[in-house]
Order: structure tokens, then sequence, then C-alpha cells
């Protein structure tokens, strides 16, 4: 289980997390969704150690993680993987060699052996037959599956999807929501989501949360937010440009 | 009155938080890099590719810029001489005497600042605000490690090759100048009387130290860069003008204290 307890986050003047709390429990796809710059990505960097809060705590499975060293947290970016807005693929290596990158770093294995494991992750989504391509040679929706397939490798608990369908094509972004509900099935895996794709939001989430003005304006199921009477998490579900939305 | 008391202090405060803050960051990068070279944990093939592009890619621009270096120098010091004294005698290993000294390490050292150090400053920075740096540490891959260490190691042994070949390229140059406009034959010019080991060992230090500092620098530039293609603009700025800065503040004190402690 994730707790963000009370998390204040500021950059410069801009106070971006003003007190977000908010519990993710095990097995669960939440949908973290908000307007773009509400600080959904940058709440979801404070659970890898990518960003440090100015105050409150990040609770991870019950140890209190918020303070722990850069060495201190490879072992939970180990359990909590992370999917990159634009993939963020290294374009000088090979799409194998991308994702042998963890085994080799993490797990200290050599090439021979990481590679062979790369190559089982890549099986997973469909990409194996790219391993000798170079992430530059790939469209988009491949690049994301074969990032997706580099978070995989150390089997984590916890997989963070920032942005996972942003720029991609109807299709494409179709394939990754059903990659992201297909870990959740098959493995188990716990998943958040960072998103303003309603068509995934509402087709994969168990649960949603809305970012508002530094805080949790909405914390519930699909079904909630269908519901819902409050005219900035109205406004934000039916895509309507006038209403009490700040921008 | 208090609002202006506080414009105040911030107009003299900030520049000094920046100027403080920039210098931690450039010592938290060298303190990384020393612990990783101590620990060994260094990328031997990433030096190999760094050591080409860093040496091997710059022998044209240190070619042409000792090159002209060399021709001006000895131009100026002949056009002097022959008015005073037409004795060139002393010309040529005054000439190489301060090239080892001075004028190699430093103008290399100035040159791969602006070639290198943009160019790692402007590839970390890219990696930074595309988030290719926090891919890498979600990979266990330290950036300094895995970025600048290789840099540090190449730019170290590159730039005092690329030292001695300045001093060989401008040599040359001031040679032949010196030959064909003032009539001073090759075997008096290319004399190395006047050269004495310590003058190579002073030379050969102050490159190794640039060698050492540039990437530090330009790297830290890189990786504080922040929000978006205007972000790498300014770390690209920010790490010439500093890498550059560095370079001069080596001289100085490598200089004052060869001069003053090791009577070099």
């Amino acid at each position: 289980m994730i707790e963000f307890i009370d998390i204040h986050k500021s950059f410069g003047p801009k106070h971006v997390l003003r007190g977000v709390s908010l519990t993710v429990e095990q097995g669960q796809v939440l949908y973290l969704v908000g307007s773009s710059g509400a600080g959904k990505s940058v709440l979801v960097k404070h659970l890898v150690g990518l960003l440090r809060p100015d105050s409150g705590r990040i609770v991870l499975d019950g140890r209190d993680i918020t303070w722990l060293s850069e060495a201190e947290f490879y072992p939970v970016r180990k359990k909590c993987a992370m999917v990159f807005q634009n993939s963020t693929l290294f374009d000088s290596m090979t799409v194998l060699d991308n994702v042998a990158l963890p085994y080799r770093k993490h797990h200290r294995l050599d090439r021979a052996e990481a590679s062979r494991r790369a190559l089982e992750k890549l099986a997973l989504v469909d990409m194996e037959h790219a391993a000798r391509r170079f992430p530059g040679d790939l469209g988009d929706g491949l690049r994301k599956r074969v990032a997706i397939a580099r978070a995989l490798t150390l089997d984590p608990e916890f997989v963070i999807f920032d942005e996972p369908t942003t720029g991609l094509d109807p299709v494409a972004a179709a394939n990754v929501d059903q990659l992201i509900r297909s870990l959740r099935n098959d493995t188990g895996v716990t998943a958040i989501v960072v998103s303003h794709d309603l068509r995934s939001i509402f087709t994969v989430a168990d649960r949603i949360a809305m970012i508002y003005e530094g805080h949790i304006r909405l914390d519930g199921t699909p079904e909630d937010f269908r519901r819902s009477a409050d005219p900035v998490v109205s406004q934000f579900i039916h895509g309507r440009p006038d209403g009490p939305m700040k921008i | 009155m208090n609002a202006a008391l506080e414009r105040g202090f911030r107009a003299v405060g900030a520049p000094l938080v920046a100027v403080g803050s920039h210098a931690f960051g450039i010592y938290s990068v060298f303190a990384q890099v020393v612990m990783a070279l101590l620990k060994g944990a260094v990328r031997w093939r990433e030096v190999v590719r760094q050591s080409y592009l860093i040496g091997n890619r710059s022998l044209f621009f240190i070619t042409v810029t000792l090159g002209f270096l060399g021709l001006i120098s000895v131009y100026q010091v002949a056009s002097q001489i022959q008015r005073i004294l037409p004795d060139f005698t002393m010309m040529g290993p005054a000439f190489i005497q301060l090239m080892w000294r001075e004028f190699a390490p430093t103008i290399t050292g100035l040159m791969i600042a602006t070639r290198v150090g943009s160019g790692i400053a402007a590839e970390i920075g890219s990696m930074v605000v595309t988030e290719q740096v926090d891919a890498l540490r979600m990979c266990n891959a330290d950036p300094v490690r895995y970025l600048i260490v290789p840099r540090t190691i190449a730019s170290t042994v590159m730039v005092m090759m690329l030292t001695i070949y300045a001093v060989f390229i401008a040599t040359i140059a001031g040679m032949v100048l010196a030959d064909v406009v003032f009539n001073v034959s090759p075997s008096t010019f290319v004399s190395l009387s006047m050269v004495s080991g310590q003058d190579v060992v002073l030379g050969l230090v102050k490159a190794l130290s640039f060698g050492f500092w540039i990437p530090i620098v330009a790297g830290q530039a890189g990786l504080s860069a922040s929000g978006g293609s205007a972000g790498v603009g300014w770390a690209t700025t920010r790490a010439v003008v500093a890498s550059s800065f560095a370079v001069i503040l080596l001289d100085f004190i490598i200089s004052g204290i060869g001069y003053t402690v090791f009577d070099l």
C-alpha cells in the first residue's frame, strides 16, 4: 500500500502541491487526473525519490520512505517502476540494451544473461522482433511498449505510468490501455496512471483521484466521478471549455 | 521603506545565493566523481568513445587555432626584435618555452571548454529535461558515474595529449613564418635550450587539471538544466562561461603555486 500524507511541494514561488493526501491500495489501477500543470507527475515522482517534498510523508508498505538517501531509494525503485511520459528510451542503445539496462545495474547481471531476460520481457509486450532496432526507428506506440517492458524487468509490485497514451493514435492508445489491464489481471501489479485521457480513464480505472489547485478534489470510483455534482469535476470529465476550472 | 530595503537585499543576495549554490553543485559533482574513481566504477568502453569525441574530433580545431596563434605570436615578437636588435637567436627557444608553460595548455583548455564543455552541457541538459536522467536513476545508474566520470577521464587524458600536439603545431607554424618572413633558419628557431623539464611539467599539470575540471563544471551545468529547450540553452551558456572561467582561474592558481612554491 502507498500513502501520500499531506504532501507540499513548491518550485520557486509556485506552490504546486498544497497538502495532498492519497492512499493507493494493493492491486488497484488508480488514475490520477487533473489539468496540465496540476501536479500529477510531481506527486508520483515523490514515490520513487525523483523529487523530495517540502513537507509531508510518503509511506510504502508501512515504511516511511520520505527521506531515504539516493542509495536507499534503489530497492524502492525495484519495487516501484516508472514508465515516463515520453518513453525516455536511450537512443544510443538498441531496444534490447535499453530493456537489459535495469538487469545489469540493479542485479549486476552480465550482458548475455541480462539480454536473455530482456528478450523475455520484450516478448510480454510483443516487441521481441524489434530487439536489435534502435528506439529512433520505432513509432511512439512501439516505443511506449518498449518502455513498459523496461519497467517490468524487475517484476515490480507497483508501476507508475506517466501519461501513457498522450501523443498516441487511438489504436496504439487502446493497446496500451489493454496492456495496463492485462498487467493488473495477470500479474496483480498495482498501477498509478497519470492521465487526462478520458476514454482510458473510464475504461481502465478502478479508482480515480483528481488533483485541483494542489489538493485532491475528488477520490472515488469512475461511477462516483460520473455522478459528481462538483462543477469542477463535471467540467473536467465532460471536457467543457467553460466552467469554474482555472487553467 | 521596508519594501525598498527588502528589494535591495534581494538584489544583492540573489546573485550571491545563485553563485553559492552553483559552486556547491560543482563541488558535489567533483566529490561524486572522485568517489567513483576511487571505487573504480568506470565504463571503460564509454571512456574510449568519449576520448575519440573529445580528442580526435578536436584535432582540426586545435590545429587551426594553435597554428594561427603560432604565426601571429612569432610575427609580433619578431617585428619588435627586428626594430631593436636584429638577433633572432633567442626567439625560438623563448617561444617554445612560453608555449609549454602558458599558451598551449591554456588556449587548448579554453578551446576544449567551448567545444566540449558546451557539448557536454547540451547533451546532459537535454537528457535532464526529457527525463532520461530520471530514467537512468530508475535503472540504478547514477547519472554522475554514468555520464560525467567517463567524460572526465577522457577529457583529462585527451587535453594533455592535445596540449603536446598544440606545442608541436604552434612551433611548426612559428618556425615556418620565422624562416619565410624573417630568414630565421629552422635549426635556430627549434632549439630547446630554454625549455626545462620543469616547464614541461608545469604545462602538463595545467593541461591535466583543465581536462579534469571542464567536464565536471559543464556536467554540473547540464544536470542543473530545467524548463525545456530554453533551460538547455542557458545551461550550455553557463557551462561555457563557467568552464572558461575555471581554466583561467586554474591557470592563475597553478602558475602562482609553480612560481612561489616549486620555483618552476
